[in-house]
């Protein structure tokens, strides 16, 4: 007996839902939409004929009980980029997507869980809708990734609701979302991006506002009377959410996310400027050590306008030539002759004087500014030390920010070349703080300055977290000692024994030590006793300009010469 | 992934503010949660209050782990969430349980089991398999007991 009659037999309800089956099969089958149904596993448990056609599946091939994301990968591969996205967003789990291909088709995409543990998956080309007036008014509205409010749309928001009320106007920026984009690739940015959304939109009141400004920029938007005492508890709630870790494609993620917030009416009672405050205030969020947000204070507004009027000058004291090298004698103490000198930077400014560089350059570090500066002072500093005798070299503070740039080391050759320094006479001084953030780059690039000659010293030791390891990773020539342990010898047991343990280490690796700071005769002897072989401080002479510098190294004279001569 | 057994292991500190009580019956609603949610994606493993602090292991298809762990990411009930271990694994360690639980009323048996200890039932002292080996050695033990917290 055939199948048909056995069903047949069953009686009227089994042959009105077979039929009702077979109906909606063959609706199914012809929907304009493309329509995937998946089991848990994923596998084909139906696929129709619109669906074949978009991702170019072949109707005889028989597609039950296939893997789907094996077979859209195939398609992908076979050049088929509709595959490839709904592929990708399959893996996401639920959710729609608007997916625009490379022929200029728009395909809309829906992916939810039907019926227990299926899955159906439905595309819908709205290439034509997407031509009309509506849809294209929505587009110009909403970021396509997240699917949230774009700037636009934000900012008529914002328009509209300070007009209205008291409003919370919080800007948020990522904190390390460029590395996630740079080493885990942009369709994994792009996921993570999607759900810092959906935990945004998951955090606020219904009725707040979440938009995605742009890139990695967030804004919230909250509206009502009470939005002053509900903004500082949403703030940190959002910066404990979004600093949550992620795990995106199999991949553990971790980023941050900083916050400025700004209040209408009482910092501003129109939406630009309430946009800029709230902009300044994420700028010293940021500034603050990131994952952390900040109220806006009408201080804030002329902290940023002196800095950047301090940029700007920087930017012409190049120019100008407002920049000055003060040298400051070192002496060998077994010889007692000054056998060195430290280029110091100094900046003379028209109306403030000489500014000192811990007011400038960390300025100067942040513009990248930095670079061009150090340029000047290594060629500054090799064409003075040429006027030296022979044995006395000089000395020249490397930052870190140098080292990001990728001439660092054609510089250094530049300024010995062009002034024909002999290389051995040059000192590059580094800070631990250097071998502590990017290894192997760094001592890449320290290698290669080695090999031209120049030799390199450590500087400031003792001041950061690792120093004996630090010591580890590089060949040094000299090590500094901060002038903190030459300050504390008397006072502290603990500096002396460092100043001790350090020159031993020198010592023993055959590595000049420098004391710094040093002010008083007993602190010379003492250091001497303890087995440093070099000094610089005060009491050996103050960083001068060069014309007075010089005087130094005449031997009838400098005042230096003299007392070391009666020793 | 979906195919992949995973198994994800955190710790978080609590964050629920409420006398004994309440706290008792918000820890109730997660594991009733838990254990309503779970199943349909595949996801098994346990979950330990103690000390102010949740410990849960939470095994299955990667996907079903992945949304599982974002959805409770996102629970202001707990905060200090630190994610010790994501990984393939072999087999569940917990495949009877959606949720398994050690309460409170473990704790002398927490101490007994070595989370004392080794951490001073600091659980951000231990790695994610020592912790994994732990919850497992309470459930399996706590299995005997004619009173569970399923
Ligand atoms: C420590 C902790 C563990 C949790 N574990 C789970 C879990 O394993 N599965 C789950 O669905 N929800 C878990 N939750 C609860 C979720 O955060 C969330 O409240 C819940 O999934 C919402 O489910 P509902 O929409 O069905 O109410 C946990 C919450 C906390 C604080």
């Amino acid at each position: 007996m055939s199948q048909q009659s056995l069903t047949r037999k069953n009686g009227p309800d089994g042959g009105a839902s077979d039929r009702a089956a077979r109906v909606l099969s063959a609706v199914v089958e012809g929907l304009s939409q493309g329509i995937l149904v998946l089991d848990r596993c994923l596998r084909v448990v139906r696929c129709n004929a619109s669906f074949r056609a978009l991702v170019g599946l072949s109707a005889s091939e028989s597609l039950v009980g296939r893997y789907a994301p094996r077979l859209l990968a195939e398609r992908a591969k076979g050049g088929c980029p509709l595959a490839r996205g709904v592929r990708a967003h399959l893996r996401e789990g639920s959710g729609t997507a608007t997916l625009s291909i490379d022929d200029g088709r728009m395909i809309a995409f829906a992916v939810r869980r039907i019926a227990g543990a299926n899955w159906i998956v439905v595309l819908d080309d709205i290439t034509a809708a997407s031509r009309s007036e509506a849809f294209a008014h929505r587009l110009a509205r909403h970021d396509p990734l997240t699917d949230l409010p774009n700037r636009r749309h934000f900012l008529e928001s914002l328009s509209r609701a300070v007009g209205q009320g008291p409003v919370a106007l919080l800007c948020l920026d990522l904190d390390r979302f460029k590395p996630v984009n740079d080493t885990l690739g942009h369709p994994i940015g792009d996921a993570l991006l999607r759900v810092v959304a959906e935990r945004l939109c998951g955090a606020v009141r219904k009725g707040d506002t979440v938009a995605r400004l742009g890139g990695d920029e967030f804004a919230v938007l909250l509206e009502g009377l009470d939005v002053a005492g509900a903004t500082d508890g949403l703030a940190r709630r959002l910066v404990d959410l979004i600093g949550r870790t992620y795990i995106v494609d199999g991949h553990m993620i971790n980023i941050g996310v900083s916050v400025g917030i700004a209040l209408a009416p009482n910092d501003a009672a129109d939406p630009d400027t309430l946009l800029k405050h709230a902009d300044l205030a994420l700028y010293r969020a940021k500034g603050q050590g990131r994952g952390t947000f900040r109220f806006f204070e009408p201080g804030m507004d002329a902290a940023l306008q002196a800095r950047r009027r301090m940029e700007t000058e920087l930017r012409q004291a190049l120019g100008q030539r407002a920049f000055e090298l003060h040298y400051q004698a070192q002496q060998d103490l077994a010889s007692g002759r000054i056998n060195g000198f430290e280029a110091l930077l100094r900046w003379r400014h028209p109306e403030r004087g000489l500014v000192p560089p811990v007011e400038f350059i960390p300025l100067a570090e942040e513009t990248g500014l930095i670079v061009q500066i150090g340029e000047w002072v290594l060629r500054t500093a090799c064409k003075e030390a040429m006027r030296w005798p022979d044995d006395v070299s000089i000395a020249v503070n490397l930052s870190v920010a140098q080292f990001k740039s990728p001439r660092l080391v054609a510089v250094v050759a530049a300024a010995l070349k062009t002034t024909g320094l002999a290389p051995r006479r040059l000192e590059l001084e580094i800070t631990e703080s250097l071998l502590m953030q990017n290894d192997a780059d760094h001592v890449g690039v320290l290698r290669a300055l080695h090999d031209l000659g120049v030799r390199i010293a450590m500087d400031d030791f003792g001041t950061g977290y690792s120093s004996l390891s630090t010591l580890h990773s590089f060949p040094f020539d000299k090590i500094k000692i901060d002038r903190s342990f030459v300050d504390g010898l008397k006072r502290d047991p603990r500096s002396a024994a460092v100043v001790h343990a350090v020159a031993a280490l020198g010592g023993c690796l055959g590595i000049a030590t420098t004391a710094e700071g040093v002010e008083t005769d007993e602190q010379l002897q003492d250091l001497i006793a303890k087995g440093c072989t070099e000094v610089q401080g005060y009491l050996i002479g103050r960083p001068l300009p060069a014309e007075e510098a010089i005087r130094l190294l005449d031997p009838i004279r400098s005042p230096t010469a003299a007392r070391t001569q009666e020793h | 992934m979906p195919k992949t057994l995973h198994r994800l292991v955190y710790y978080s500190k609590n964050a629920i503010d409420l006398p004994k009580d309440g706290l008792e019956a918000e820890v109730r609603q997660i594991l009733t949660a838990a254990r309503h949610n779970n199943p349909a994606l595949g996801v098994t493993g346990a979950l330990m209050f103690n000390q102010g602090c949740f410990a849960q292991v939470l095994e299955g298809p990667g996907e079903g782990v992945t949304r599982t762990f974002e959805r409770i990411q996102r629970d202001p009930r707990h905060r200090d969430v630190m994610l010790m271990a994501f990984d393939r694994v072999e087999e569940r360690g917990f495949a009877t349980w959606s949720m398994a639980f050690v309460g409170a009323s473990a704790e002398g048996r927490a101490r007994y089991g070595g989370i004392a200890a080794e951490s001073g039932f600091d659980p951000s002292r231990l790695t994610g398999s020592r912790v994994f080996q732990l919850l497992r050695d309470l459930v399996v033990e706590e299995e005997d007991q004619p009173c569970v917290g399923a």
